[in-house]
């Protein structure tokens, strides 16, 4: 677990602020090394990746932080997934997410895509293009919050 | 204890961070080998935004850019492409057995190519002669197809490319009737093999490493040849009867040869004929030759049997294993 730790320490450095006034969105990309102890059990690693492989399990992490000296209302953070990540998964079911490019936003299990043939599936993770949170609350002066999300190296 | 989720703690944040990681390790799945993917040397690039009011209108936001390259995979497998065992018979050449290699990596490679022949597991050893790689119309044509000499011509493929491998054998001539014989080839990563994971620095396609997959970069398949033979057994039997009403072979007798030709074995035999020489102190009987007890020519015509002067020859083609054919002459005693 040392390694594992070193390496999150590592990840722990804030990204930088872009605009003093404004708010700063930190986006960091992690990868699941799963490896098997002499046990025989298997342990996960975050790990920041400098190289992938297709099939890797990535981890995206975001984080905001208004810095500001006014509130952030109708706060919105949206993430177009590279072309070469199927979408597994967010990490809470309040994102919204889009399968066609970003027209429309729905809860991915509101969400069809259409067929060759005319009709509509529903839509399957490997269809999301975006992901988004869209706040209900403004985010105060100094307010910082993380987002994650989940996509497999296609 | 608790560990630290990778990035700082929030008041608005909509996950809990002391259970991040908890949550990854819940969800995570075994890894997963999947045909080809996104193209080693390639850039994955993430950029989220922000949009917000804080009073001064609508403002947008880019995140830092994170940028991954990726890496080779090195994965490919084999495939034995015969649908049943290619049959053979002792001491054929050039016996062949098909197979489909597929690089199921992510980047260019080159693929060494071996057999084993001696694995077990069967009745004999076929004798691996040639390997060729197809020119695409997957149809062994020694004309057309490239003779494959290690490290010369190694087959270079595309991710989630095939290409069609002909094994040539020889059977060897001691072998029997339903005895397997079994061949797997072997292809083999050039850049290299080992456990999965294993990382080759530098060597990957576009700059990055050539990481090992979970086909561990090497793949194999077995193809078997059986043996399919035929033998033949002839039988010949001589009856005798004269003017006295006896079996006594006395001057004017007449003598009824009859040749039962049985083949047994799983095979067939080809080009079969039955030739017999007339025996001295005896005259062949004009237009006596049958075969199944129908009458047949002594010309040499289009009906399978003739009489030259000196013998009779009965053409029996080809007769599958478990079949008999009769054939039947006459002479007289001078």
């Amino acid at each position: 677990m040392r390694t594992a730790l070193f390496l999150l320490v590592a990840a722990f450095v804030p990204g930088q602020a872009l605009a003093a006034n404004q708010v700063a969105l930190d986006n960091n990309v992690f990868v699941e090394r799963v490896s098997t102890d002499a046990a025989g059990k298997q342990r996960i690693l975050l790990e920041e990746p400098k190289v992938v492989v297709p099939g890797d399990r990535l981890v995206f992490v975001l984080n905001y932080r208004n810095a500001g000296a006014q509130p952030a209302d109708k706060f919105v953070i949206t993430n177009p997934l590279p072309a070469a990540v199927r979408f597994a998964d967010a990490g809470d079911a309040r994102s919204l997410v889009s399968v066609d490019g970003g027209k429309q936003w729905g809860l991915l299990s509101d969400l069809t895509v259409p067929m060759t043939d005319g009709t509509r599936r529903a839509a399957q993770p490997a269809d999301v293009t975006h992901i988004r949170w869209a706040f209900q609350k403004p985010i105060p002066v100094g307010g910082t919050g993380k987002l994650m999300f989940r996509g497999v190296v296609k | 204890m608790m560990m630290k989720a990778p990035v700082g703690g929030a008041k608005h944040q909509l996950l809990p961070s002391c259970s991040a990681l908890a949550l990854l390790a819940a969800l995570a799945l075994p890894m997963q080998a999947q045909a080809a993917g996104t193209r080693a040397g390639s850039t994955i690039s993430n950029t989220a935004s922000a949009s917000f009011d804080n009073g001064a209108g609508t403002q947008t936001v880019d995140s830092n850019r994170v940028d991954l390259l990726v890496d080779e995979l090195l994965d490919v497998t084999v495939d034995s492409s015969d649908p049943a065992d290619v049959p053979t018979t002792p001491g054929a050449t050039s016996q062949v057995l098909t197979f489909a290699v597929t690089n199921n990596g992510n980047g260019v490679e080159n693929f060494g190519l071996s057999t084993i022949a001696n694995a077990g597991g069967d009745n004999y050893d076929p004798v691996v002669t040639q390997l060729y790689i197809d020119n695409g119309d997957g149809v062994f044509d020694a004309g057309t197809d490239t003779l494959y000499t290690p490290g010369a011509n190694d087959p270079a493929l595309n991710p989630d490319q095939s290409v069609t491998v002909f094994v040539l054998a020889t059977t060897p001539g001691t072998v029997v009737d339903g005895n397997r014989g079994i061949v797997s080839l072997v292809a083999a990563a050039r850049t290299g093999t080992g456990a999965p994971g294993t990382s080759f620095a530098g060597q990957g396609e576009g700059g990055g490493d050539a990481v090992v997959g979970s086909t561990g970069a090497d793949g194999q398949d077995a193809g078997a040849y059986v043996v399919s033979a035929a033998t033949v057994t002839l039988v010949k039997s001589a009856t005798v009867t004269n003017s006295l009403g006896t079996t006594d072979p006395i001057p004017g007798a007449s003598i009824t040869y009859t040749i039962v030709a049985t083949v047994a074995g799983s095979g067939s035999v080809s080009g079969l004929a039955i030739t017999d020489n007339i025996p001295a102190d005896t005259s062949y009987v004009p237009g006596s030759i049958t075969l199944g007890g129908s009458g047949l020519s002594d010309a040499a015509d289009a009906d399978a049997g003739n009489y030259n002067g000196t013998r009779i020859n009965v053409a029996l083609g080809t007769v599958a294993g478990g079949q008999t054919r009769t054939v039947s002459f006459r002479t007289t005693i001078q």
